[in-house]
């Protein structure tokens, strides 16, 4: 079988570099991360907060549905109950301890879907990487928003945000 | 009931009262109609009932926790037990102190078109008490009942064991200062006059001797 | 309710013929057919109210000419007796409806905070509403409210915004604990069950109308926002805080006790406990467990291995014969007793083994078959003597069956004692005899039954009774009587003799053992051999001197013993091992400290009062070190080159089968021979 120059050589490389570029006009598709973020669908589910009412109040009551929901049971909740002198949650209970293992976290989201309170969301977050496994057991004071609102606002600095 | 919820702190509860240490009040007389009663029904939970009314008796009317607790033990129930059942009857005043005369205001249908509410509102602008209140000075109380069966009378109120009726203002301002001038304490009368129907004649008699 | 009539009727239950016995409840009547009517008021060990209409169900009957003739209403199942010609319908639309309905109604005033309730999860409103209840309700108006978690008791907490008003919990007051301490105070939409003015609930079974509540009303402070039901994981268990030894379930949650509820064992506990076991388990997550073995050098406690301790303990014991002595603590399984006894008797050459902790004791041939009438018995007796014991105290669960059976077969009951019991107020004759005068009213009463007018006389002066008492109660009594004792009753310095009095007396003589397994030590021979020294002679051994070393397996003789003579023992004695669950007084003074599983962190076998031998298998892991008293025996074994290695509990309680008289042939939950 002979090879010939035209067909075999020149006419791929020349499709080839074509495609290239013809994709030179196009507008780009990668972006400068970290300094420019992708736009995010609005149900993506990553990160999970726990939310404060207006007042400040913890919205988690410590029910711990959402272990009962989880498929992973990665779930660890302690409840206590709040006094007049030491109310974190409205009512009589509140979460002491809320765990989260974020290695066995499928992000199935089930937890948002049975909180009675709306408390545990799950936001656009997904800068998850870390060094130790233990670091990736999200105690109550990482997951605990420090003020309202704060979950919506996917992260904090300077960066761009791009369709 | 808010009152009574209260009472003690979460680790120092007000324990129920001894037998031993109660402080028993009952006149020979009430103890022997108790012991007469007693024969007419085949067990002392029956009892309970017009224990009760010599209770109310006894107690110048008003039915308190030391009350209760003596009908409790001469009858040998349990102290809640015998307060369940007072509490749940309107009759036997365990809420309120009821002072010293008790004037319950039918409201039902027949008064209420012969203007009840009328004198209702009268007898609270004049008294300066609600329902289920009493006066400062201690001399009546004001309770607001259904039908009092005397609806020829309406607008028909009760006063320890009298109907008057039909009543209005100038009948009430009347009323009011017979009862304020007579020395009788018609809740106390109404309660003995309940027991007296309970126990028979000779035995009531027996007692009183 | 256990049906007693014999004679049949046959009914229909949604077309499936059916016979059942007469007068047997149809809400019972439809659970032989595997199919389930909703309840909350119903209990089956209870009185029928028909309070909730919870189980209302279609009634009908079959007219001669084949046809059948429905009720125009429903019915509630629960006070509906059994008929012929009776027909039942619970899966028709009008059922439905009104189930529904019922439950609507209830959800009115039943406040929706089920995330934070601790019943939420195992609650049986919750469970009939999903399965049977509406899913939405038209009641907009605003609901009941009243004060949140109230403390009745340092046990219980009552919600009455969550009361349905079902009455259980006041009817288990009033029938079977007898207390009467909860009742309906008010009316209406304000009724609620409490004690009188609210004060404490000091009901010795408080922890039961917990677990009946069919709503979060009432609830264990204990428990308060410690798990949710999907949390725990559950083991059946017994308690062993006393000789009973009721079936409980052991629920808990990353290896820590949480709760601990009833097991039905119809033998024992039915399926109620006392609060003594259902809240008396706190000390599995004490933070004074012992962890590590101890052992002293100079003045101080310090953290050995196993290996060092068995070797000073060894070494120490060595001297055998008279010089060493064990006491056993009543927490002891059957097996680690066996062991540690077959120790002492045989390598150490010690018969100086007790476990008896009253002031004074029966000779071993009248010690023998003490409880000849089973728990479950008690019930059908006509006549129940007890004598010398507060049984809601020493023997809460047999407290209930005598109870029962005067309220439920009207047995005749004669309480006798020096104190206040709680059976008084059921007893047809309370005999309240001065202290110490025991003896003295059993004499009276043997011969009040013998017609001697003397004696009673004599015994009426001793004891301070009313001659017609004795002889009142002595009517009562027959030679199917039951009489219920304790050991406590030795504790008295004529309680020898009133047993050997009530012996002649006829019927059937109880002495319950009072610890957790006493009786299996009993069983197992741990007392003191014909030459060895019974408890008091072994603490006065210690103090003079002529013990040496003394073993404290499980036992803090400061809970038993008079508190300057123990000190002085302890003092003087060379060398304490103290095997425990937990820091004491007693680990002061000891040289070696052995840490022990708890019970139920262990395998193990155990007799209960009525000489049941029960099993208990490992529901937890024990803390650190700690290691089950049969593993301690096990292994001392080993090194002492007594026995081949036994590799489980099983070995040993497989041993015991074969070389113990009493528990040849026993099959567990049976009683011994």
């Amino acid at each position: 079988m002979s090879v010939s120059l035209f067909k075999d050589v020149v006419k791929p490389i020349a499709t080839g570099f074509g495609i290239t570029l013809k994709r030179l006009s196009h507008k780009k598709e990668t972006v400068f991360y970290p300094e420019q973020r992708r736009e995010q669908y609005p149900r993506t589910r990553w990160r999970h907060f726990l939310t404060r009412y207006e007042s400040g109040l913890e919205r988690c009551i410590g029910c711990s549905l959402c272990a009962g929901a989880c498929p992973a049971r990665c779930i660890n909740v302690v409840a206590a109950e709040n006094t007049d002198e030491k109310r974190f949650s409205p009512g009589e209970r509140y979460a002491e301890r809320y765990e989260i293992n974020m290695i066995r976290c499928i992000f199935c989201g089930y937890c948002q879907d049975a909180c009675p309170t709306g408390a545990v969301v799950l936001r656009k977050n997904f800068e998850l990487a870390d060094y130790k496994r233990e670091s990736f057991i999200y105690t109550k004071e990482m997951l605990l928003e420090s003020f309202p609102g704060e979950a919506d606002a996917p992260w904090v600095g300077e960066y761009e945000e791009v369709k | 009931m808010s009152e009574l919820l209260q009472l003690g702190s979460v680790n120092q509860r007000p324990q129920p009262p001894k037998r031993e240490e109660l402080t028993l009040r009952f006149s020979d007389a009430a103890v022997k109609e108790l012991d007469a009663l007693r024969t007419h029904y085949p067990e002392e939970k029956a009892c309970v009932l017009p224990g009760l009314w010599i209770a109310q008796r006894e107690y110048g009317g008003f039915l308190d926790g030391e009350a209760l607790a003596e009908v409790a033990y001469r009858l040998d129930r349990s102290y809640a037990e015998v307060e369940g059942v007072a509490t749940f009857y309107s009759m036997y005043n365990t809420a309120h102190r009821p002072g010293r005369h008790k004037i319950e205001v039918c409201t039902c249908l027949s008064c209420h078109v012969n203007g009840a509410y009328r004198v209702w509102d009268y007898l609270k602008s004049k008294l300066g008490v609600g329902h289920g209140e009493t006066t400062a000075d201690g001399e009546f109380m004001l309770e607001e009942v259904e039908c009092l069966d005397a609806c020829d009378r309406a607008p028909v109120i009760q006063v320890g064991d009298q109907y008057y009726g039909p009543v209005d203002d100038a009948y009430m301002d009347r009323l009011l200062d017979e009862l304020r001038a007579s020395p009788v304490n018609t809740v106390v009368q109404m309660a003995d006059s309940i027991v007296a129907v309970q126990v028979t004649g000779p035995e009531r008699e027996a007692a009183h001797r | 309710m256990a049906a007693v009539a014999s004679e049949t009727v046959n009914l229909v239950i949604n077309d499936v013929e059916i016979a059942v016995p007469k007068g047997e409840l149809i809400v019972e009547s439809v659970k032989r057919l595997g199919l389930e009517i909703p309840i909350f008021c119903y209990h089956p060990r209870m009185k029928p109210v028909g309070m909730c209409r919870m189980c209302l169900v279609e009634v009908g009957f079959k007219q001669p000419d084949g046809s059948v003739r429905k009720m125009p209403k429903p019915q509630a199942a629960c006070t509906l007796p059994a008929q012929d010609n009776m027909v039942i319908f619970t899966d028709t639309e009008m059922v439905h409806r009104d189930r529904k309905g019922v439950l609507e109604f209830l959800l009115i005033n039943h406040p929706l905070d089920c995330p934070i309730c601790d019943r939420g999860g195992e609650c049986p409103l919750q469970n009939n509403t999903l399965f049977y209840g509406p899913s939405t309700s038209r009641f907009i108006e605003v609901k009941r409210h009243a004060h949140k978690a109230f403390p009745l008791s340092k046990y219980v907490t009552l919600d009455l915004e969550r009361c349905i008003q079902c009455g259980r919990c006041v009817r288990f007051t009033e029938e079977i604990s007898g207390d009467s301490e909860l009742a309906f105070r008010f009316r209406g939409a304000s009724m609620q069950p409490s004690t009188f003015e609210l004060r404490d609930f000091t009901s010795k079974f408080s922890g039961n109308v917990i677990e009946i509540c069919p709503v979060g009303a009432l609830t264990n402070r204990e428990y308060r926002f410690r798990a949710r039901p999907w949390d725990l994981e559950t083991k059946p268990s017994i308690c062993l805080e006393c000789s009973n030894g009721c079936a409980t379930w052991f629920d808990y949650r990353v290896n820590r006790l949480v709760r601990v509820n009833g097991r039905t064992n119809e033998a024992i506990n039915e399926e109620w406990t006392c609060d003594r076991g259902k809240f008396g388990h706190e000390h599995y997550n004490a933070d004074n467990r012992l962890t590590v073995p101890l052992i002293r050098r100079g003045d101080r406690l310090e953290e050995c291995d196993w290996p060092t301790a068995y070797a000073a303990i060894l070494s120490a014991f060595g001297v055998g014969g008279d010089k060493v002595a064990m006491l056993a603590g009543s927490s002891l399984s059957n097996e680690g007793a066996y062991l540690l006894n077959r120790l002492f008797h045989r390598k150490f050459g010690s018969a100086n083994v007790d476990y008896r902790r009253t002031a004074h004791t029966l000779p071993p041939d009248e010690a023998a078959g003490n409880a000849p009438t089973a728990i479950a018995d008690l019930e059908l007796k006509p006549s129940i003597l007890v004598f010398g014991n507060s049984p809601a105290d020493d023997i809460p669960i047999i407290f209930l069956r005598i109870r029962k059976a005067w309220f439920k077969h009207g047995a005749r009951v004669v309480v006798a004692h020096h104190g206040e019991t709680e059976a008084d107020s059921f007893a047809d004759v309370v005999l309240r005899y001065a202290p110490g005068t025991d003896a003295d009213l059993a004499k009276g009463l043997v011969a009040a039954r013998a017609n001697d007018a003397a004696g009673v006389a004599q015994a009426a002066a001793a004891c301070g009774v009313d001659e017609s008492r004795i002889r009142e109660a002595a009517a009562l009594l027959g030679e199917n009587t039951a009489i219920v004792t304790t050991d406590s009753l030795l504790n008295s310095a004529s309680g020898a003799d009133a047993f050997r009095a009530l012996r002649q007396l006829g019927g059937e003589l109880n002495r319950y053992a009072l610890g957790a397994n006493d009786q299996g030590f009993a069983d197992l021979g741990l007392v003191p051999g014909p030459d060895g020294r019974g408890t008091a002679a072994i603490l006065a051994g210690c103090a003079d001197g002529s013990i040496e070393s003394l073993w404290l397996a499980g036992a803090d003789p400061f809970a038993f013993g008079d508190r300057a003579t123990v000190e002085k023992a302890l003092e003087q004695v060379g060398f304490v091992v103290y095997q425990g669950t937990h820091k004491s007084e007693a680990m002061g003074f000891a040289s070696v400290v052995l840490p022990m599983a708890e019970p139920a962190e262990g395998d193990g076998t155990y007799v209960n009062a009525e000489r049941r031998l029960q099993e208990l298998r490992a529901v937890l892991s024990p803390p650190g070190e700690a290691k089950a008293a049969w593993r301690i025996g096990a292994e001392l074994a080993l090194r002492v080159g007594m026995a081949k290695p036994y590799f489980g509990a099983k070995d040993v309680a497989a041993e015991i089968f074969t070389q113990v008289p009493a528990f040849r042939g026993v099959a567990f939950g049976d009683r011994l021979n």
